[in-house]
């Protein structure tokens, strides 16, 4: 059944903030994202007749979207991490960071250790910046799976890759995302692979942010 | 261990797809109760879930005003 001019415009209204927030991470600037979601827009009611059904709009126009950021990509000249034998890891090279090996400690409860406290000092810009330092084939499925809660189903019919694909891509974002915030929690002294025993000096050597975070101490 | 149960390096394979709620009701109901059991799958587990939920606090869905006002005249003028 045929999605009416009435339906689809109420759609683009009720999505336009998701639109929108997935654009600016993608370009990164409010100005090129708004000229994406605008391009995203015009696009999708030129190609309406093809959407079979209101309830695949969401990831039809996602799909439109991302489409229209790789071409505006390339027209650019640019060449972000888009083909997804650029987002593979090398060979020999799988295996997978994680924040939680380098921090935890055992015997010490769940709810108390370092990793945990580690979270806790997360503010939403270190994971802004790091999501933003992502490749742009890792970045788009943590932006569609842990930000707009797609299925892996929508996000493979969005991406027009393989659920597969999906599901392995997203480990190694996950992987890379980590690897950037453990990186940054290090640069600004929250994060300190501590020898056993030892705490993260206080000797003022790490250099500090000013944040609330700073009053609140930090995580060893 | 039955047949039904699962270790550790069998859990952490099926991480990413238990915390993205991906998992088959069969497989779920295993690791969920490895993790009842496993107080170091736990905290792995623990961590990666609540990660996940603060990615997920960035979602927007405000919208500039100025886009707003652009995508609506555009709209009108198909």
């Amino acid at each position: 059944m045929p999605v009416s001019r009435e339906t689809f415009e109420s759609q683009v209204l009720e999505l336009l903030g998701r639109l929108q927030g997935v654009a600016r991470r993608l370009t990164r600037n409010d100005t090129d994202a708004e000229d994406l979601v605008a391009e995203t827009v015009a696009r999708a009611w030129r190609a309406l007749d093809t959407l079979e059904h209101e309830a695949a709009f969401r990831g039809w126009i996602f799909r439109i979207l991302n489409n229209a950021f790789l071409d505006e990509c390339r027209r650019r000249g640019a060449r972000p991490l888009l083909e997804p034998l650029d987002c593979e890891e090398p060979e020999g090279d799988d295996e997978q960071f994680s924040i939680f090996e380098q921090m935890h400690q055992p015997f010490l409860l769940w709810f108390s250790t370092p990793e945990q406290q580690f979270l806790d000092k997360l503010l939403r810009e270190d994971l802004e910046r790091a999501l933003a330092t992502l490749p742009e084939c890792y970045r788009i499925v943590v932006i569609l799976s842990d930000l707009e809660e797609f299925s892996y189903a929508e996000i493979a019919e969005t991406l027009a890759v393989p659920v597969g694909t999906v599901r392995s891509r997203l480990a190694r974002a996950r992987s890379a995302l980590q690897k950037i915030l453990w990186q940054q929690a290090r640069e600004i002294g929250l994060a300190a692979k501590a020898p056993a025993g030892q705490d993260w000096g206080d000797d003022g050597s790490a250099p500090r942010r000013t944040t609330e975070r700073s009053k609140k101490g930090k995580v060893t | 261990m039955t047949k039904h149960e699962i270790d550790c390096e069998q859990a952490l394979d099926q991480l990413v797809e238990f915390i993205d709620h991906e998992l088959p009701g069969g497989k779920h109901d295993a690791l969920q109760r490895h993790l009842h059991t496993c107080k170091s799958c736990f905290s792995r587990f623990e961590f990666e879930r609540r990660l996940k939920e603060k990615l997920g606090t960035l979602r927007e869905a405000e919208v500039p005003s100025g886009t707003s006002e652009r995508i609506k005249k555009l709209l009108k003028s198909f």
